[in-house]
Order: structure tokens, then C-alpha cells, then sequence
């Protein structure tokens, strides 16, 4: 990865940052530098050093093993069995301390491993939390989800087993050599030696054909896993239209894929060569001792250790057949990590922003924006100004921008062009976390999380279960939660898909009433629920919001009507501004939705029926 | 409250026996294959196992009066055992790579297959995340432990091998030997309950981790602008401290089995060079035979290691496998007792005393009759929270009722088969899902077939298709996930269009243009109307205009039936309807302002 000099330098722009990044330049170098300094992180380098020590320490008792045995043998063959005992003993000695060793060492490398998967997690989940909304727009949930638990999971595969056992293996590869060299003739280091040459140059090209291999692996388990949730996201419109067959087929198809990806590394994996090549070597090796035995070379005691040191072999032979696949993942892993972590979030948290009390004074002077990655804007050279406790109503055609306006206001996007005052200041100003702290949204598409209805309404706030029961029976839902059998203790289902849309909405606009904000902003937030409740809402919602700036989305003219200012979106732009008396008057377009059909026909028949 | 780890509710417990049994059918049909995998096997196992022995003939050999011919011809045999191992193990895994595959593509379709067919009640209970990881991840699991199974049965048969020729060789130094096979598995047996207890929190603990996240991240928005950043971050913490916490835990115990294993091991070898030292010197035994001791030590170790450290896998493989399994044999509680294929459908509906419950303890209705007849219109209006989106899913057969029945063309629906039924009903959920895909394939969703113009025609009743022209690609944008490329009323919109190309016989609209403005609102009114024509339809809002043209109107108040008939009659009435209707256009009198002035 290439990155520019101003990139490396610039300040990270987030929009919530709970601590410090002790990662942070090391993302902008590429992933080894990364994984780097996750590994070396803090405590984790001690782990390191005492981790390699035991290994090495754990390969050379491993050899030894072997020379004494073979000594042992030596000594009963000459019938020298006075120093037997001593051998027994020592074999005795190091058969217990190798496996503690191992312990420690294993015990070492899992908390490496565990360690840096939770702090890598934690790294890139806070990453996430502060990046704007428009990253998390264009981000399928799927695929993020696939990066805080597989990607991440894989940094801990790379330590353990990956990175440990290579440094196992190479331990065990060259050890053994050391041992040979000293015990026994020299020119029997030949095997071992062809040995780790060719098994070095048939695992470069093996690691080179499973490395892509496995990644396919992964990459088809990765879409199985996709297609899959957003079924099942979607499970109500796939059985109202009876597709559950293409459905299936469409798993199908990816399940199958995987299926051929999982025999074609199964192919490959049963050619893997190193472990024909060792168990020739070890042939040779014994062929070639045998020799030297006949010249008067070794002793038997001598093969037999020999033959066991040659053994150790097998583990890096054998380990090395699955070890290297990871290397490949993880690095693609750490890559796929990096470029979500390294996307630049367009919102500034402005921690140093100012903070105060809002008045409640909104102003947008020719604001235009345009979606990221669209090329159309969606709001056109929008200016008016709201005074403190005032409500403004905004209407308009379906599409015309309603939503996207309100988005702008607590920053969930920056405008591309003009600004927005609050209070008289530049929204931009404001430390982020005051802004939003002020300004209550209930949102169009009602979003619950799938836990408590309390959890639900006090949202992280410290709240007591009498001020949630207050705003609850405000937003006229308490008498619907204390018939649920455990009341506010009710779970309400992913999405909140237990409860009735009504119900939903006016959990959410419980929520909106405990934050107590200076300016709300209502997106259509009664569209479903019934005229009688509704006009209880709204005599709460007046009372709450006295001398508080209110934005009110709405096709209701009960809502409308008091209203100080009413505004008239269509394609972005606003066609007309005023009251109600006087937008009936000289707007079109406001007649247009609001009169047609309705207004004067139904007036007239209320009239009949009063009388 | 993220903790998580407890069992699922469709959790069951299954026989080890049962287990078996049921994984064992899923590789009946590939019955040949196994064979060949059997064979292929045990003879790459037997070469394995006679080398330490032609090994301790040679040293034998050596020790006595060496004959070098006779040796390299020994020497020459392990060589041709090494290479026809290998090549015999190649075609063992060639053919078990190909069976595990296909295994597991066979109990992920059955799974796929059964979570689709069950009844959203299903779904409200399961978050999606966990069920996902149940088929895709627990098949993957379920694989692995098979594939390591085999290496197991490979294992056993050197073993078994080994150990009868030490047998003949000499009955002490095998007993010696032998005494490790209890101590390994008194020490792997007393492992395998906590391995398999971690291993499922363990497993467990992510799925919470994965839960959490997806959560956290389709809510962000609300996080967002509440600025909730911190609390989504202090639980997120928690969790990842649990998973990190228990996986730990699970990791230090799975590493402490090798080791220990080992320390058996060591002690063994000793023991074993103790007694062979003293039968040497007694002469009881050779040097050469010693060393087939030994060397079986390290060939006999290994497949004990795979197989005690198979226990803890094998748990983790019979845990996963019983999961789908549980997955698989939990039935829907919609199901058909019958199967009328009906051709088409005249749109009779009528509910006969049905009491219906989501979860027990709140009767949703109760003793509920209602009769809609062919090709009437009827609404349904009433407080929120009345049940009017409950009649619409036990129409569409989302949700099983508990007593009393519905009845389609004079047939309880249950008779009904259940899709040939459903494609006869078209239903727009209150909220509007689509799909991560173009405009386009989202309209034609329901009918793969239909032709550009029936999209268009079906967009253009649709209240216009004036708004798909200023997509940055059109019919062709994509509009991500659940469509949240388009404003609210764009969604139903579309949501709309889908069910009309459907072309149903009974048409179910539940607050369908909720969020749609008035005057597209108007458009659509007027080709609902035509659209309506002929077909039974059940129309549920709560603004009351658009529903005052239907046949009948149906109060909802608790489940229950507060009034019915048309417009002009409930408004006579004066009852709950004309007070609903009055309220929802009380705003048009100037007293009603002036008093929310005053408040
Ligand atoms: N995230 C987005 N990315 C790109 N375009 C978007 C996005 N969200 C909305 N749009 C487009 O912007 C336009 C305005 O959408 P917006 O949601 O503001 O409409 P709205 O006035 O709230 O409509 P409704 O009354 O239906 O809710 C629409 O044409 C929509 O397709
Ligand atoms: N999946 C579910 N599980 C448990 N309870 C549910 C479920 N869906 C709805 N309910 C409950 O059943 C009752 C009736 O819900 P329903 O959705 O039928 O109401 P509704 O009349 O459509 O209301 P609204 O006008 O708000 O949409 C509600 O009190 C709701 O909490
Ligand atoms: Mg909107
Ligand atoms: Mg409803």
C-alpha cells in the first residue's frame, strides 16, 4: 500500500475517539508494520522473547533426548552399566521439563494471540464508530460484519498456530543439525542439509498455489455467508412472493462453489511432497549410517539416535502443510482491515469545538449537498431561518429531500456547499458531541435495538425506571408496555420486529422525549399510528417542547397547521414558504398536496356530520 | 445484557447414538467413495506400520553378524513403503476431500432448506447472525472434524498392528508400553468435559461478539445522532472482553492436553528404557528389539496424541453437528395438513372464532370472527397495537394460530398447500423491505418473468415513475441494503409496484403508502381502486381518507370488532369510527388551533 506524505502526516478526522491510538501510525505503513506493532505492543514483546527462548531451549532437549537414548544403547551393548542409572535419570529429567516448557510457551503464545485478536477487534470497532454515516451507507452490514470477526480472528490464527510453529519448525530444522555436528561423523549432516534446501524450495512454490486457494476458500464461505442474512433479513417478502425455491437455488449456487474451492486445496494439499522427500531422506539417512557402521564409523547406538534426531523432522514437515495457507490469509486479512481503517471519514468530531447551550436558532444559507458518490444534488440553494422555539413544518413530494435535510442539520452529513447556523455559529464549529447532544432525531425508518423496551428508551443514558415510565406515558406507549409480561423488561426482537409498527414508533419517540434536547427533529414519526394517539402525542410533544426549535416532517395537516413556518420541498429546492393560511393562498404546489380531494371535500362533510 | 451465552431455545439434546447414526446417513450415498477411502487407508496405514519393525530386523542384524546385502534389501523395502504410502494416501484424500465436500453441501441445503420453510415466529425468536453461523460455520466444523476422524481410523490401525507384533516380540516391555494407554486416557477423557463445555462458550461468546456488531453497526445512525457512541463502545467492550476472557480460557485448556500427554510420554520412554536396559543385560531381549520399542514409542504417540486430542474436536464436531441438526429437525409451526393446489382463488376469508397468541400470555384475539366475501374491499382502522397487522400475517400464513380457523374459498387455509396458496396472496408488509439489488430486479422480484413494460406499467400505477428517471443509473440503480439509497416513500413505492406485478387474487396492503406524500398518494388511490376491482382486499391505514371508497370498514379496538359498515354508515353511527375520523380532521377548526395555542 502507497500512501502520500500528507496523508501520513494529516490528523486523523473521526467523529468519536474514546482514547488514544497507540496503533495509529502503523496503520498508515502497510499491514506487516501493522501486525508489527500489535505484536510488539506494550507487555506483548516480553511474551515474545520468553516465548522463542522456551522454544529454543525446547528443541535442544528434544535432540538431546535422542543423543542420550542413544547412548543408553551404546552402554548396553558394551555391557558399561554403570552409567545407565545416569541416563535414566537425565532421560527422566528432561522428559519432565520439555513438556512444562511446552506449557509455558503454549500458555504465552494463546495470550499473545487472544490479545491481539480482542485489541485489534477493539481497534478496528472504534474505528468504525467513528466513521461518518455516509462510510456506513455505502458499507453492507454483511461485509463489516465478516471484517470484526473473520479478518480479525485471522490475526489470531497468524500467532497461533502460524507464527509460533514457524518458529518452531525452524528451530526444529536446524537444531538438530548443531547436534549431529557435534556427535557424530560430519559428513552425515548431508541429509539433513538436502533436507531443509528442498523442502524449503517445494514449500516456496506449495505455499505459493495454496495461498490463493484458500483465500477463494474463504472468499466463497465470505459470500455463502452474505447471501444468506440478507435472505433471511428479507424472509417475510421472500415468502409472500413463494421464493424460497430461487432463494435456495441462489445458496445453492454459492454453497457449491465452496464445495469445489474445499476439494480443489484438498487436492492440493494431498500432493504435498516435503513429506515423501523427508521419508526418503530418512531412508538415505539410514542407508548412509549403516555405511559408516560397516567402515567402523558409528556405533549402533549412534544410528539410533541418529534415526530419532532425523525424526524430528516430521513436525516442521508435517506443521508447514497448513501453517503457510495462514500467512496468506492474514496478510490479505490485515490488508482488507487497514483499507476500511485507513478510508477517511469527511466529519470532523471537533473535540476542541465549541460547546454551549443552545438557543435554538437555525439558519441555512444556500446550503446545497450532494450524496457522496452521486452526482446530482439533492438539495438546491436552501436558505431560512427558524427563530428559538419556533416549529417549522417541511413538505413536500416523496423524494424531494425532506430526510436529507434534516440529516444535515445534526451532521450526519456536511453540506457540499453554503452553511448551516445554529445559533448564529457555523454547525461545523461546534465540538460534535455538543451538537448532537442537543438536537433529538426519530428517524422516518424507526431502528430498535433488539434488547429491552427500557434499554430502548433510556438508550445509555442514566435514566430511573420513573422518568422512562414518565416519557413513556407521554409518547401514550405506557399503558401498551405494563400489559407485556415483563413490562419494560419485555425484549422487542431484532429491528424491534415483536412489536407493532405504532408501537415502534412511539418507543422511539419516547426516546427522543428523555434526551431533552433544545432542537427536535420529527421525521414523519406518527405515520403510523392512529389519529386519537396521535393527538395525545401531539399534546405532549407541545407541552415538552415549549421554547424548543422544532422540525417537523409530516403529511399530517393536523401537525401542519400550527406550525410558524411551513416549507415547500420539491426536486431539493424550496417553491414556497409562509403559513398555512398563506401558502393556500398563493402556493401551487401546496394546494397541490395538500387540497386536492381532500381538503375541501372532506371539510364539507365534516360540517354535515357535526350537524 | 450482551452476555449471551446461553442455549437457544430450539436447542435440543440428541443420543450420541442418534448423532451417529444421523451423520452416518449423510454419507450413505457416497458409499463407494468411502470405501475406496477405507481401503486406500489401512494400506497406507499397514506400510506405515511395518517400517520400526523391519527397522528393528535390521538393527537385529547389525547387532549380530551384519550382512550388508541382506540389509540394503530391507533398507530398499521401507523405501518402496515410503513412496507407495504416499501415493496411496494421495488417493485417500483425493476421495475423502470429495465425500467431506459433498457432505457438507448436503446438510447445508437440508439446513438452507429448513430455515427458509419456517414461520417468521422463527425468526422473531433467532437473531439472523446466529443462524447464519449455525449453517454455514457448524456444517464447516462438522467437515473438519470428519476429515480428522479419518486421520483417527488411519491411526488406530498402526496402532493395532504394533501393538500385536510387540506382542510376539516380548510381552514385559509391552505391558510396559500399555501402561501409558490408560494414564492417556484417564488424562484425555478428563479434559474432553471441560473441552467441550469451553468450547461451546467459547463458540458462543463470538456469536454474542457477531450479534453485537451487526447491531451495533445497522443501528449506527441512531447512535449517531444521539450521540451514543460511548455507551455502543462500553458494551462493545464488554462483549469483546468476554470473548477474549473465555476464549482464553478455552485456549490455555485445548494447549495443556498436549503437553501433559507428553510429560505421559516421557515418563514412559523411561520406564520403558529402564525395563529394556535390564532385559538387555539379562539377555532377555536384543538391542534390536529394543529399539523397535523405542521407536514405537514416538509412532505409537502420535496417532494416542490425534486421538486424545481428537476428543475435545470430536466434541467440538458432534456439538456443531448437533446443532444443525437441531436446526434441521425443528419444525415450523406453520404447516399444511393437506395439499389443495388451488388454480385460482375466488378470495372468500373468513375467520371463525380464532384465538390467536404471539407468545403465551397475550391474546391477541380471542373468540375472532370475521367474513370477507369474494371480491369485497374491506379496511381495517383502529388504535395501534389492535392487531390489524396480525390478521394480515395470519392471511399470508406467517404465524400459526392456536384454536378456532380461517377459511379461504370455504377451506381452512391450513389444508391449503402453502406455497401454491401464498403465490395467490399479495401482501405489503408496514415496513418496506428491499433488496441490495437494482430498482428493477427488486419490482420483478416476485415474478422473474415480467417484461420491461410490465415494470414500467406496474412503477407508473405506482404513483409515477417521474422519480426512477432521476436515480444517478434509474431502473438499473442499485439501491443497498434495505434500499437505503431511497427516501421512505421511494421504498413503499417500489414495495407497491412489486405486489401489483404480482397480480394476486386477495391483495393485503398494511399501511402500504404510510409515508408516501399526499398527492402521489391520490395517484395511486385512484389506481388502487381499479386494481381492487374483482379481487378481495384488505386495506389497513390510519389516514382515514384513503379508506373511506372501500366496501366495509372494520373497527379494530383489542382484537376485537367495535363497529362495521361502510363510510357514510359508521359516520352516522357516531361511534369510535366518526370520532377516530373526526379527530384526524379536527384541525380543521380554528378552536382546535387557537386551544393548542393556548397549551
Ligand atoms: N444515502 C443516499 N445516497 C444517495 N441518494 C440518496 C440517499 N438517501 C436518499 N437519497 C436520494 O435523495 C433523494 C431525497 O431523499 P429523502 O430521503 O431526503 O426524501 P424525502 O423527502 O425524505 O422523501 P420521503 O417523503 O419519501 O421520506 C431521493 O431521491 C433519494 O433517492
Ligand atoms: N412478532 C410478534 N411477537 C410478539 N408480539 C407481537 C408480534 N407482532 C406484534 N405483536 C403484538 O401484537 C399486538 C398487535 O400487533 P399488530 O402488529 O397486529 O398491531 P397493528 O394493529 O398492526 O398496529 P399498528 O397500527 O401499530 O401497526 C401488538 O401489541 C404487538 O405488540
Ligand atoms: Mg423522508
Ligand atoms: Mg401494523
Amino acid at each position: 500500500m502507497v500512501f502520500n506524505k500528507k496523508e501520513l502526516t494529516a490528523e486523523p478526522v473521526v467523529e468519536f475517539s474514546p482514547g488514544k491510538d497507540p496503533y495509529i501510525k502503523s496503520r498508515k505503513k502497510g499491514a506487516t508494520r501493522w501486525i508489527l506493532a500489535h505484536l510488539f505492543h506494550g507487555s506483548n514483546k516480553f511474551f515474545i522473547i520468553i516465548i522463542i527462548f522456551t522454544i529454543i531451549l525446547s528443541a535442544n532437549l528434544s535432540s538431546i533426548i535422542y543423543i542420550i537414548i542413544g547412548q543408553t544403547i551404546s552402554a548396553l551393548l558394551s555391557g558399561l552399566t554403570a552409567l545407565l542409572g545416569n541416563y535414566i535419570l537425565s532421560l527422566f529429567i528432561l522428559g519432565i521439563t520439555g513438556p512444562i516448557l511446552r506449557i509455558v510457551s503454549r500458555m504465552l503464545i494463546e495470550t499473545l494471540a487472544q490479545r491481539t485478536e480482542r485489541d485489534a477487534r477493539k481497534e478496528f470497532f472504534t474505528n468504525l464508530l467513528g466513521k461518518s454515516q455516509s462510510f456506513h451507507e455505502q458499507m453492507k452490514i454483511g461485509e463489516l460484519m465478516a471484517r470484526v470477526t473473520d479478518d480479525v480472528r485471522m490475526l489470531n490464527f497468524l500467532i497461533s498456530p502460524a507464527l509460533s510453529l514457524i518458529v518452531e519448525s525452524f528451530t526444529y530444522l536446524f537444531i538438530p543439525v548443531i547436534y549431529i555436528i557435534l556427535y557424530y561423523p560430519f559428513q552425515l549432516i548431508i541429509e539433513p542439509i538436502f533436507f531443509s534446501i528442498s523442502f524449503l524450495i517445494l514449500l516456496r512454490s506449495y505455499s505459493r498455489k495454496i495461498g490463493p486457494i484458500t483465500g477463494r476458500l474463504r472468499g466463497n464461505f465470505g459470500s455463502m455467508t452474505a447471501t444468506l442474512s440478507e435472505t433471511l433479513s428479507g424472509i417475510e417478502v421472500v415468502k409472500a412472493t413463494v421464493q424460497e425455491e430461487k432463494e435456495m437455488k441462489k445458496y445453492y449456487k454459492h454453497a457449491k462453489n465452496y464445495k469445489e474451492a474445499f476439494i480443489e486445496r484438498g487436492k492440493l494439499q494431498a500432493k504435498y511432497l516435503p513429506i515423501l522427500v523427508l521419508a526418503l531422506v530418512i531412508t538415505a539417512g539410514f542407508t548412509h549410517s549403516v555405511v559408516l557402521f560397516n567402515n567402523g564409523l558409528m556405533n549402533i547406538g549412534q544410528i539410533i539416535a541418529f534415526l530419532g534426531i532425523l525424526g524430528l523432522l516430521r513436525f516442521p514437515t508435517n506443521i508447514s502443510m497448513f501453517v503457510f495457507a495462514i500467512f496468506r490469509l492474514a496478510g490479505s486479512s490485515a490488508d482488507r482491515l487497514l483499507e476500511l481503517m485507513n478510508k477517511k471519514t469527511e466529519i470532523n468530531e471537533n473535540k476542541e469545538g465549541k460547546e454551549i447551550v443552545f438557543e435554538g436558532n437555525i439558519t441555512f444559507e444556500n446550503v446545497e449537498f450532494i450524496y457522496p458518490g452521486s452526482k446530482t444534488p439533492v438539495l438546491k440553494d436552501i436558505s431560512f431561518e427558524v427563530q428559538a422555539g419556533q416549529t417549522v413544518a417541511i413538505v413536500g413530494t416523496t423524494g424531494s429531500g425532506k430526510t436529507t435535510l434534516t440529516k444535515l442539520i445534526s451532521r450526519l452529513y456536511d453540506v457540499s456547499n453554503g452553511r448551516i447556523l445554529v445559533d448564529g455559529n457555523d454547525i461545523r464549529d461546534y465540538s460534535l458531541q455538543s451538537l448532537r447532544d442537543q438536537i433529538s432525531y426519530i428517524e422516518q425508518d424507526v431502528f430498535l435495538f433488539s434488547t429491552t423496551i427500557f434499554d430502548n428508551i433510556s438508550f445509555g443514558r442514566v435514566s430511573s425506571l420513573e422518568q422512562v415510565i414518565n416519557v413513556a406515558q407521554q409518547a401514550q406507549v405506557h399503558d401498551f408496555i405494563s400489559e407485556l409480561p415483563e413490562e419494560y423488561q419485555s425484549k422487542v426482537g431484532e429491528r424491534g420486529v415483536q412489536l407493532s409498527g405504532g408501537e415502534r414508533q412511539r418507543i422511539a419517540i419516547a426516546r427522543a422525549f428523555l434526551s431533552d434536547p433544545r432542537i427536535l427533529i420529527l421525521d414523519d414519526s406518527t405515520s403510523a399510528i392512529d389519529s386519537n394517539t396521535e393527538d395525545k402525542i401531539q399534546f405532549a410533544i407541545k407541552n415538552i417542547l415549549k421554547n424548543r426549535t422544532t422540525i417537523l416532517i409530516t403529511h399530517r395537516l393536523s401537525q401542519i397547521r400550527w406550525a410558524d413556518l411551513i416549507l415547500v420541498l420539491k426536486n431539493g429546492e424550496i417553491v414556497a414558504k409562509g403559513n398555512h393560511e398563506e401558502l393556500l393562498k398563493t402556493s401551487e404546489e401546496y394546494r397541490k398536496i395538500f387540497v386536492k380531494k381532500f381538503d375541501i371535500e372532506e371539510d364539507q362533510l365534516l360540517k354535515e356530520v357535526r350537524k | 445484557m450482551w452476555v449471551g451465552l446461553e442455549a437457544e431455545e430450539y436447542d435440543r439434546k440428541y443420543q450420541d447414538k442418534d448423532l451417529l447414526k444421523r451423520i452416518i446417513s449423510y454419507f450413505s450415498p457416497y458409499k463407494r467413495a468411502m470405501i475406496l477411502v477405507i481401503f486406500f487407508l489401512s494400506i497406507s496405514s499397514l506400510t506405515t506400520a511395518f517400517q520400526p519393525i523391519i527397522t528393528s530386523i535390521i538393527i537385529s542384524n547389525l547387532e549380530t553378524s551384519p550382512d550388508l546385502i541382506f540389509i540394503l534389501f530391507l533398507i530398499l523395502i521401507i523405501f518402496i513403503f515410503n513412496i507407495s504410502s504416499w501415493v496411496f494416501n494421495y488417493i485417500r484424500q483425493i476421495y475423502s476431500t470429495r465425500v467431506i465436500g459433498s457432505v457438507v453441501l448436503d446438510i447445508r441445503k437440508d439446513a438452507h432448506k429448513s430455515v427458509v420453510n419456517h414461520d417468521l415466529s422463527f425468526f422473531d425468536k433467532n437473531p439472523i447472525g446466529k443462524i447464519v453461523s449455525r449453517i454455514n460455520t457448524d456444517s464447516r466444523d462438522f467437515g473438519e472434524t470428519v476429515e480428522l476422524s479419518i486421520e483417527v481410523i488411519s491411526s488406530v490401525v498402526v496402532l493395532t498392528i504394533l501393538i500385536i507384533v510387540m506382542f510376539t516380540v516380548d510381552v514385559v516391555l509391552t505391558f510396559v508400553l500399555l501402561i501409558s494407554l490408560p494414564l492417556f486416557f484417564v488424562a484425555a477423557m478428563s479434559f474432553r468435559k471441560f473441552a467441550r463445555k469451553m468450547t461451546l462458550l467459547g463458540q458462543r461468546a463470538l456469536a454474542s461478539v457477531n450479534a453485537y456488531t451487526k447491531e451495533s453497526f445497522s443501528g449506527i445512525q441512531i447512535a449517531k445522532t444521539f450521540r451514543r457512541e460511548k455507551k455502543v463502545y462500553d458494551d462493545f467492550l464488554q462483549v469483546n472482553n468476554q470473548s477474549y476472557k473465555v476464549n482464553l480460557k478455552r485456549a490455555f485448556l485445548l494447549n495443556a492436553i498436549f503437553p501433559t500427554l507428553g510429560l505421559i510420554q516421557g515418563f514412559v520412554t523411561m520406564l520403558l528404557i529402564l525395563m529394556g536396559s535390564i532385559l538387555v543385560t539379562e539377555g532377555f531381549v536384543g538391542v534390536g528389539e529394543l529399539v523397535l520399542f523405542i521407536q514405537s514409542i514416538s509412532l505409537l504417540f502420535f496417532p494416542l496424541l490425534i486421538i486424545a486430542s481428537f476428543w475435545p474436536m470430536f466434541q467440538t464436531g458432534m456439538a456443531a453437528s448437533e446443532r444443525i441438526f437441531a436446526i434441521i429437525d425443528t419444525l415450523p409451526l406453520v404447516i399444511q395438513t393437506n395439499n389443495i393446489k388451488p388454480s385460482k382463488l375466488k378470495g372468500e376469508i373468513e375467520f371463525k372464532n380464532l384465538t390467536f397468541q404471539y407468545d403465551k400470555g397475550r391474546l391477541i384475539f380471542d373468540n375472532f370472527s370475521l367474513k370477507v366475501n369474494p371480491g369485497e374491499s374491506i379496511a381495517l382502522v383502529g388504535h395501534t397495537g389492535a392487531g390489524k397487522s396480525s390478521i394480515a400475517k395470519l392471511i399470508a400464513r406467517f404465524y400459526e394460530f392456536q384454536s378456532g380457523d380461517i377459511l379461504v374459498d370455504g377451506k381452512s387455509i391450513r389444508e391449503y398447500d402453502l406455497t401454491e396458496y401464498r403465490k395467490h396472496i399479495g401482501i405489503i408488509p408496514q415496513t418496506p423491505f428491499l433488496w441490495a439489488d437494482t430498482v428493477e430486479n427488486n419490482i420483478k422480484y416476485g415474478d422473474e418473468n415480467a417484461s420491461m413494460e410490465d415494470v414500467m406499467h406496474a412503477l407508473e400505477i405506482s404513483g409515477g415513475s417521474e422519480w426512477v428517471k432521476n436515480l444517478p443509473e434509474g431502473l438499473k440503480t442499485n439501491v443497498r441494503e434495505r434500499g437505503s439509497l431511497l427516501s421512505m416513500g421511494q421504498r413503499q413505492l417500489v414495495v407497491f409496484a412489486r405486489v401489483l406485478l404480482e397480480n394476486p387474487s386477495i391483495l393485503i396492503l398494511d399501511e402500504a403508502t404510510a409515508s408516501v406524500d399526499p398527492f402521489t398518494e391520490t395517484q395511486i388511490q385512484d389506481a388502487l381502486e381499479k386494481t381492487i376491482k374483482g379481487r378481495s382486499s384488505i386495506i389497513i391505514a390510519h389516514r382515514l381518507w384513503t379508506v373511506r371508497r372501500v366496501d366495509r370498514i372494520i373497527v379494530l379496538d383489542h382484537g376485537k370488532i367495535m363497529e362495521e359498515g361502510n363510510h357514510e354508515e359508521l359516520m352516522k353511527r357516531g361511534g369510535t369510527y366518526a370520532n377516530l375520523y373526526n379527530t384526524y380532521f379536527r384541525h380543521q377548526s380554528l378552536e382546535y388551533i387557537e386551544k393548542m395555542g393556548k397549551n
